[in-house]
């Protein structure tokens, strides 16, 4: 296991103009859960093939703990991959597939079988270990993937390149339950690149957040939730993502810093009252039921105000075409950029 | 629950039943006929039963033939396959390198039996050719139409020549099928090149391996033109495969009945053959 620090790394596909990958610092500390959350064409995947040795960085360093792996081979760096996809050995067994990456590294045979038998009871594919690979589901497939990732002690990363794209939706659930338990278990760095932010959220002791090859903000999920770097974060997570509203749009007044420019609030930041009251007025658009609370129904109102449309979460005590006023109790200023710029709570 | 016949479907299906009885099964069958047969004239023909059949596999020159049939059959599979792999292995996978070596590989392929067999011929002349007077040049004395084992050599080198792009284009074919992923994984496991090859690309070759195996073996069973072409079956017999001993015999002397017999013993062989190998490959699968 080994801490993993990048630094200054970029990566630009020779000829190109852009960078897929502008510089950037972070540092994954060991034993973390890490996810890399973006959307598509944000760089994530060519990080993660820095990090495997796929390709070599046009600038930068990567390190392993202390050593400077950034042009170092990949079967050399001690890295694992899970591939969005099974991608086993299908002609072996399933302890076959787990021995491999050890019988390639010249492990102690007796220890080899007890490691395998270890690893397959710790994501319980104990009774699979005879069956040849092909012959699995396509979920007990990337378990088995995940078991070859995780089978040598001395892996320094585990990167797992959207694990669960393949996977069923209902055991989507599972495998991700999995995967946190024995990420815990083993206390093994992993890398997870995902564009689902639930995924990334509750797999994640630290998640990342990526955007046009660059780096926007680095966090617990509960910071990247509750204070996110830029509208840009604000949006994209959560959902419905945080309204944003120019300040001068506001009806009453509402502390703000200095050089703020818009205001965010979470759908649950913000209050349904009764016209007149609150800092925005606006008319029900939509209504959304999504569950109850104490007898209450609740779900998410969306409501047309001077300020563009906003989403407010809480109880549904209003009906389609009523006007109201929405009382912020709690928000986040924005400077004309998009930049956070300080938090301040009433 | 009863299942719904619908009857009329066979008439659907008589067009396709009638073409293939005339251009399979009744010449087949005409074959049989002949094979049980002793036909001197029009007009006078005799039952024998088997004995056509018992003769032919009594007869030396059958039994000798069908012995360098399969020493050649089995040579040039042993060559091209591993050779054709090879080839397929070193190819570039994309790019305008690799459309070349497709065109490159496509053009022995393209080229008809008896031709390669003249090129061949001219080819390795001890006399004219380029490669006879250059062997002969660096000492070895060499001439196929005098020496079998050169004749042989010739022979598998022509068919190598001419065949091994099609087990290359096969088997690049069932590579470009291998997704990236499986490399990438196969190299952070610290896999060497043999089990990349063995564990990665082997088991996804199968399926087009086991179709060029069937094609070469086919092929290289039933060939005629080239050897025909180049040592119409000499020096003596040292190359005269079954196809040539068959066509001796049936036009040559016009033994119908024997040839007959000779046919329909070397169509079953290649078909057991290939029923073994293929039941055998296919069924590891299930």
């Amino acid at each position: 296991m080994a801490s993993i620090q990048l630094d200054g790394l970029s990566f630009r596909y020779p000829g190109a103009e852009e960078y897929t990958l502008a510089p950037l610092s972070l540092n994954v500390p060991d034993g973390t859960a890490f996810a890399l959350l973006g959307a598509s064409g944000a760089g994530k995947t060519t990080l993660l093939n820095l990090l495997s040795g796929l390709l070599a960085p046009t600038s930068g360093r990567i390190f392993f703990g202390d050593d400077d792996v950034s042009y170092v081979a990949g079967r050399q760096r001690n890295v694992a991959q899970v591939f969005q996809f099974p991608v086993l050995y299908e002609s072996l067994s399933v302890a076959e597939n787990l021995a491999f990456p050890l019988r390639a590294r010249k492990f102690d045979p007796l220890w080899i079988d007890e490691r395998v038998r270890h690893i397959a009871a710790d994501l319980a594919i104990t009774e699979q270990l005879p069956f040849v690979a092909a012959d699995l589901s396509l979920f007990q497939k990337q378990l088995v993937a995940i078991g070859r990732a995780l089978v040598r002690p001395d892996v320094s990363v585990v990167l797992l390149d959207e694990p669960l794209t393949a996977v069923e939706p209902r055991m989507k659930w599972r495998l991700r339950q999995t995967l946190r338990r024995v990420q815990e278990e083993l206390a093994v760095t992993m890398i997870y690149v995902t564009h689902d932010q639930t995924e990334a959220l509750t797999f994640a002791d630290q998640v990342a957040v990526m955007a046009d090859g660059g780096l926007l903000q680095v966090g617990t999920p509960e910071q990247i939730y509750a204070t996110p770097s830029c509208e840009f974060v604000g949006y994209f997570i959560g959902s419905p993502g945080m309204n944003f509203v120019d300040i001068e749009r506001l009806e009453s007044s509402l502390e703000v810093s200095v050089g703020a420019s818009r205001v965010g609030f979470r759908p649950e930041w913000a209050l349904l009252k009764p016209q007149g009251q609150g800092q925005l007025a606006g008319t029900v658009e939509s209504i959304q039921l999504a569950g109850t609370d104490s007898g209450a129904a609740t779900g998410v109102v969306r409501l047309d105000t001077a300020a563009g449309r906003v989403a407010v979460r809480g109880k549904l005590n209003v009906a389609v075409g009523d006007h109201v006023g929405i009382e912020l109790r709690q928000h986040l200023c924005f400077s004309a950029q998009g930049d956070l710029v300080t938090a301040e709570y009433d | 629950m009863t299942k719904p016949y619908n009857n009329k479907a066979w008439l659907g299906v008589l067009p396709v039943l009638l073409i293939v009885a005339f251009s399979g099964v009744v010449p087949l069958m005409t074959v049989v006929n002949y094979s049980v047969q002793d036909i001197l004239d029009f007009n006078s023909r005799f039952f024998v039963g088997f004995q056509w059949y018992s003769e032919t596999l009594q007869d030396p020159r059958f039994v000798e033939a069908f012995v360098r049939q399969l020493g050649f059959s089995a040579s040039v599979l042993i060559i091209e396959i591993p050779l054709g792999l090879m080839l397929a292995r070193g190819m570039p996978r994309e790019g305008i390198s690799a459309s070349l070596m497709l065109v490159l590989l496509a053009i022995p392929l393209l080229i008809p039996w008896n031709v390669v067999g003249t090129i061949w011929q001219l080819y390795a002349r001890s006399d004219i050719g380029l490669l006879g007077v250059t062997l002969n040049a660096l000492g070895l004395g060499f001439n196929y139409t005098a020496n079998p084992l050169h004749a042989w050599i010739t022979l598998l080198a022509m068919d190598i020549w001419h065949w091994t792009s099609l087990v290359a284009l096969l088997a690049f074919a069932g590579l470009t099928s291998v997704p990236a992923a499986y490399y990438q994984a196969a190299e952070l496991d610290g896999a060497s090149k043999w089990q990349v090859f063995r564990y990665v690309e082997l088991p996804r070759l199968k399926g087009v391996l086991v179709i060029a195996v069937l094609l070469r073996l086919m092929d290289s069973f039933m060939i005629y033109t080239e050897p025909f072409v180049l040592t119409g079956g000499g020096p003596g017999n040292a190359t005269t495969f079954l196809s040539q001993h068959l066509a001796t015999m049936a036009v040559g002397q016009f033994d119908l009945g024997p040839a007959a017999a000779f046919s329909v013993i070397y169509f079953l062989f290649i078909l057991l053959f290939c029923w073994v190998f293929y039941s055998s490959v296919v069924r590891e699968n299930d």
